[in-house]
């Protein structure tokens, strides 16, 4: 036995071996960097580029992209329409996924199937969901409106969507948020699962109602998976497309800035400005995560 | 002293190899991305000697083709294989996916099809784009035009961009059961006749809302307003791309009113604000909830209403000359979808034998029922050709062919002259987005007129 290996007390690892996680990481680097990275920097660039096949050739344009999507009436009509998409998309998820967490937290039989079942809407593709809705909704033969009447709060059938817009909007994002809404579930449930009993147990020997080990124990201990939750939802809220054209198609009152961003690349074949606004957007999703981290995520540590 | 090597430093060392590895593969990726393809046009098809004469194929290739109706029946296509040893790749993808496939993979310079939809609005776009390949080498636009009334629509300055797939163009029908069941037995001539016989159907309680207007933010509302202000005598735009609907007396802007008043009284149903050309076809006057459609599409008393598994109204339906406000002719307004070759092709002496042999005339009558139903291209509205259409007349398997051939000989362009404006995807987005929202009641006919007309004035100027 060499006294360099008493020494160690380890043996040194092979040349070969050093190289071997990166190598099983280059497959994984190599694909976010040719799905997202290289995209990222392209729209990134091309966004000052005037960039239309119907206005060649290509040319740096400075800042005229993001100054015409300001001036774009529809632009900014979409941009307040996602505001809106946010607000209940990201309220109504977490609060429905908080509500469900805590139903699954109490242990039962049934938790298993429960889980499958409203992990359902969750694997299903949007524009199913959005088929499926639009039967709900739809004024002729719809269950909403038949549901409704039969209850008298309406007397006769009912357009819900593309008269009204914060009506078409809150319900078109209804149906996201019935999708949306299991992964916060599940997100939320996680955090829940990793509180302590012991802090409960303690509580009650103090004397604390259900409502009290919520508040001050629940709450702020949920607090990185509600975060998480919450970012989930916002992200996917801010792209909402699938949705709203399925019910809306392209009427301004319920546009999304994603349908917004479409339109502009896809049927105006203005790129540049498309690249603009996918830009914009990102930066938004970027801002306010980390709006929603520095108010809602807590660290915890037990 | 023995230097060891620092676990950092070789962390640093494998780090920075990882990403040369990494940066080196993606700019292999993205070249292989960005590149053209280089088998492009084979140098047999750009050298044809005279119109008409196209390059010989060649026999064991093969040829995609990406088009938003089904294939052919394989029996057909196999026909074409053994003519010409060309084998046929159809793909079928929906409308909207197609168009955005179309100008994904134009714009990045990616093979995408040998063939795919020319759609008569995209015309002016794809002429001032160069996305597709000029086809009057082959095709003698000219002489062609008497048995194929609509491929003027596919030319753009002289060039021909595609061939009719189809034809197509907006016309009115009306169920004749229903019609009658309200008195209104005489087939309406003009507006006002229309309008007074859609009316006695409502108060007579025959049909609640007796008219299909699709007023979702779609193409199919802007259509329904050319066709409607051709009825009033008039069109959109001038062949200098002006606005002619300004003035509350023009035919653009009563045919707005016409529209828009027509949904507030009730005569359309409030559901209709979210319904679009199709849906309304097929959920309304299949299922014979509406009475008529002022600007439905040729083909549909076949291909949709007279349909036993899926309408409630068959043989109930016809087509009638679209109702106008004077004496003469109301045109009906050409819709069709064309067949065309992008400049990314690999196999252009290929598509061109397709497209020959698609558009012959025998082949054209049979996917429009010649053979009956087995051999139809589900949806197909209607024969390219006059000659087809003939054919299928004297056939009488196909509901209303002779109305059809009548009408197909006088309907025009959209855009006569010049064809569709190169930002026509703006413009119509502009005029079912603001007829859209007068319906809805959040601005008025003049408000929507005059927003329509402002963007018409900014896209000139762009």
């Amino acid at each position: 036995m060499s006294g360099e290996s008493v020494s160690t007390g380890r043996k040194r690892p092979r040349r070969s071996g050093r190289f071997l996680p990166y190598i099983l990481l280059s497959p994984l680097v190599l694909f976010i960097g040719a799905l997202a990275l290289y995209p990222t920097i392209v729209t990134t660039v091309q966004a000052f580029f005037t960039v239309n096949p119907l206005d060649p050739p290509t040319r740096f344009a400075g800042l005229a992209n993001f100054r015409a999507l300001w001036h774009n009436p529809f632009v900014r009509e979409s941009a307040a329409n996602t505001v809106l998409y946010i607000i209940v998309g990201v309220g109504l998820s977490t609060l429905f996924g908080l509500g469900m967490a805590l139903v699954l937290q109490r242990r039962s039989h049934w938790r298993g199937v429960i889980l499958a079942l409203i992990v359902l809407p969750w694997a299903l593709p949007a524009v199913v969901e959005a088929v499926i809705w639009g039967w709900i909704y739809d004024p002729t033969f719809g269950v909403l409106n038949s549901v409704l009447k039969s209850l008298g709060i309406i007397n006769g059938y009912h357009v819900w969507i593309g008269i009204g817009r914060v009506v078409s909007i809150v319900l078109i994002e209804l149906v996201q948020v019935w999708q949306i809404t299991p992964l916060a579930a599940l997100l939320i449930l996680a955090a829940l699962q990793s509180i302590p009993q012991e802090l409960y147990e303690a509580a009650r020997v103090d004397g604390a109602g259900r409502w009290e080990m919520f508040r001050r124990i629940t709450l702020p201990l949920v607090r990185p998976g509600l975060a998480v939750a919450m970012v989930e939802s916002l992200i996917l809220s801010l792209n909402v497309f699938d949705q709203v054209y399925v019910l809306n198609g392209f009427a301004p009152g319920g546009a999304s800035i994603m349908l917004q961003t479409y339109q502009i690349s896809f049927n105006n074949l203005n790129f540049g400005q498309g690249y603009a606004l996918s830009l914009l957007a990102t930066f938004a999703t970027m801002l306010l995560s980390l709006l929603i981290l520095a108010v809602v995520y807590r660290r915890v540590e037990f | 002293m023995r230097r060891t090597r620092s676990p950092i430093r070789e962390h640093g060392r494998g780090a920075w190899l990882l990403a040369l590895v990494a940066l080196v593969l993606l700019v292999v990726v993205a070249a292989a991305c960005g590149s053209s393809n280089s088998g492009g046009t084979s140098p047999s098809a750009s050298a044809s000697a005279a119109v008409g004469v196209l390059p010989s194929p060649t026999p064991g290739s093969s040829i995609t083709v990406v088009y938003h109706y089904p294939a052919p029946p394989k029996s057909l296509l196999s026909q074409f294989t053994a003519q010409t040893g060309v084998k046929v790749n159809w793909v079928e993808v929906g409308w909207d996916n197609l168009q955005t496939k179309i100008a994904a993979a134009a714009s990045s310079n990616t093979y995408f099809a040998d063939l795919t939809d020319v759609d008569w609005s995209k015309v002016g776009q794809y002429y001032k784009t160069g996305w597709f390949t000029q086809l009057n080498p082959y095709f003698d636009a000219s002489s062609l035009k008497s048995d194929m009334p609509q491929i003027d629509t596919f030319q753009a300055n002289g060039q021909l961009l595609a061939m009719p797939f189809d034809a197509s163009y907006t016309v009115t029908t009306l169920n004749t059961k229903l019609f009658k069941a309200a008195g209104q037995s005489a087939t309406p001539a003009t507006v006002t006749d229309y309008t007074n016989a859609l009316n006695a159907l409502k108060s007579k309680g025959v049909v609640a809302n007796p008219l299909d207007i699709p007023f979702a933010a779609a193409e199919g509302l802007s259509t329904y307003w050319y066709q409607t202000t051709a009825a009033f005598g008039g069109q959109v735009l001038d062949t200098s791309y002006n606005p002619l609907f300004t003035s509350p007396s023009s035919a653009g802007y009563k045919a707005m009113q016409w529209m828009v008043n027509a949904y507030k009284t009730g005569l359309v149903p409030k559901a209709n604000i979210g319904v679009s050309d199709y849906q309304g076809f097929t959920s309304e006057m299949a299922q014979g909830r509406v009475a008529s459609v002022f600007s439905d599409y040729s083909g549909t008393v076949a291909s949709v209403y007279d349909v036993p598994s899926s309408s409630k109204v068959v043989g109930q339906v016809q087509y009638i000359p679209t109702p106008g406000t004077g004496s003469g002719t109301v045109p009906n307004l050409a819709n069709p979808d064309g067949i065309g070759i992008p400049k990314t092709a690999k196999n252009v002496a290929g598509a061109l034998a397709f497209i020959k042999w698609f558009t012959n005339t025998q082949n054209q009558a049979i996917w429009g029922g010649l053979n009956g139903p087995s051999d139809v291209i589900s949806g197909f509205p209607l024969p390219a050709r006059v000659s087809s259409l003939q054919l299928l007349a004297q056939s009488g398997k196909v509901a209303g062919s002779q109305e059809l051939l009548t009408l197909l000989k006088t309907s025009r362009a959209q855009f006569p002259g010049p064809g569709a404006p190169p930002w026509y995807a703006q413009f119509s987005n502009s005029v079912y987005t603001n007829i859209h929202q007068a319906a809805a009641g959040s601005q008025t006919v003049q408000q929507a007129v005059t927003n329509i007309a402002n963007q018409v004035n900014q896209l000139k100027a762009s």
